[in-house]
């Protein structure tokens, strides 16, 4: 019985993780809006350093003081290592700055590009087909 | 019945000569024309990327995992047999489904449904149509899956969680080639405003 609970979590899961990987094969264009740059400043909720596509929860205090979380898309955990941002550097309620794209449907998802820490390091976070914004040079 | 016997055996004879002389003249069994292969597409691509692609090769790449949240990082990974057989068998349904992919005869989409994202991905008979003029870049494409699938699946054979979460980039690199070339040819980088 236990082990049926254990695969039914897991397929459950799997059915949640299935929604956002679809979103992440599609094009940049398909999912996110070129013309809704956006620089999100918060703390870190939830890090998932995981295959396709990282995914970076943050909470972010909005103008009448409540508290948006967003969700955001970054590239893949190897792309982001190959580039100096380690898992490490990750640590829940640390302060971010990301810049990115808003979702085309979703209010609070976006395509994340840069990332900068509280030390002032920045890293390209962004996947590929991206917008030709220099973001990763 | 000794009579019988004798006829019956004269008979079998006769039968065996008169085939063995067929059989020398007669040209070997065709093959039977692709239209005719004896398997029968029932899913779309589209319906076998969405629906045995995707959510098993999912649940490949979210077997190994860093997590950080509540305070503290976790990673997660395979820990028993029976996790590792889990993982394997998804990986193998991502392997094989490869083949399915391959049969010349699959529709693109579903009859009557159009483009997921219109004006980026292209319309199924657009799909259709350079899939038929490039069947060697689509079988290539297919089998770089299958190829990139093989190390995953020593990496489970080996138990060896790093080596899969390595792969994962791969993989999805194999998958994104296909669908900028198949899918979404036209889907350029949109320029900053």
């Amino acid at each position: 019985m236990m082990k049926t609970k254990i695969i039914v979590v897991l397929l459950a899961a799997g059915a949640l993780w299935s929604v956002r990987s679809a979103q992440a094969h599609h094009p940049f264009a398909a999912e996110y809006d070129v013309n809704k740059p956006l620089t999100l400043t918060g703390t870190l909720a939830r890090m998932e350093w995981v295959n396709p596509h990282g995914w970076i929860y943050m909470d972010v205090k909005q103008p009448d003081g409540t508290v948006r979380q967003w969700t955001v898309e970054t590239s893949a955990p190897g792309q982001m290592s190959r580039r100096g941002l380690k898992k490490n550097d990750f640590v829940d309620g640390m302060p971010l700055v990301i810049k990115g794209y808003q979702s085309r449907k979703d209010p609070t998802l976006a395509n994340g590009r840069t990332l900068v820490l509280a030390d002032g390091r920045s890293f390209y976070i962004g996947a590929v087909g991206g917008p030709n914004d220099g973001a990763d040079r | 019945m000794q009579t019988f016997r004798h006829r019956h055996a004269a008979a079998a004879v006769a039968l065996m000569v008169a085939s063995l002389l067929t059989g020398c003249a007669a040209p070997a069994p065709e093959a039977p024309p692709p239209g005719d292969a004896p398997y029968r597409p029932v899913a779309s691509i589209r319906e076998v990327m969405n629906s045995v692609i995707d959510p098993s090769i999912d649940i490949v790449w979210n077997s190994v995992a860093t997590i950080i949240d509540d305070g503290r990082m976790t990673d997660r990974a395979p820990a028993t047999d029976e996790d590792w057989a889990e993982v394997r068998r998804h990986a193998l349904i991502v392997s094989e489904a490869a083949n399915l992919l391959l049969m010349p005869s699959r529709p693109v989409a579903p009859p009557g449904t159009g483009a997921l994202a219109p004006g980026i991905e292209l319309e199924p008979e657009e799909i259709r149509a350079l899939i038929d003029k490039n069947r060697d870049g689509w079988n290539f494409y297919v089998q770089q899956l299958q190829d990139a699938m093989a190390p995953a699946l020593a990496a489970i054979e080996a138990k060896d969680s790093q080596a899969l979460f390595d792969i994962g980039e791969k993989i999805d690199t194999t998958c994104e080639n296909c669908h900028q070339v198949f899918w979404f040819p036209n889907a350029v980088a949109p320029p900053a405003r």
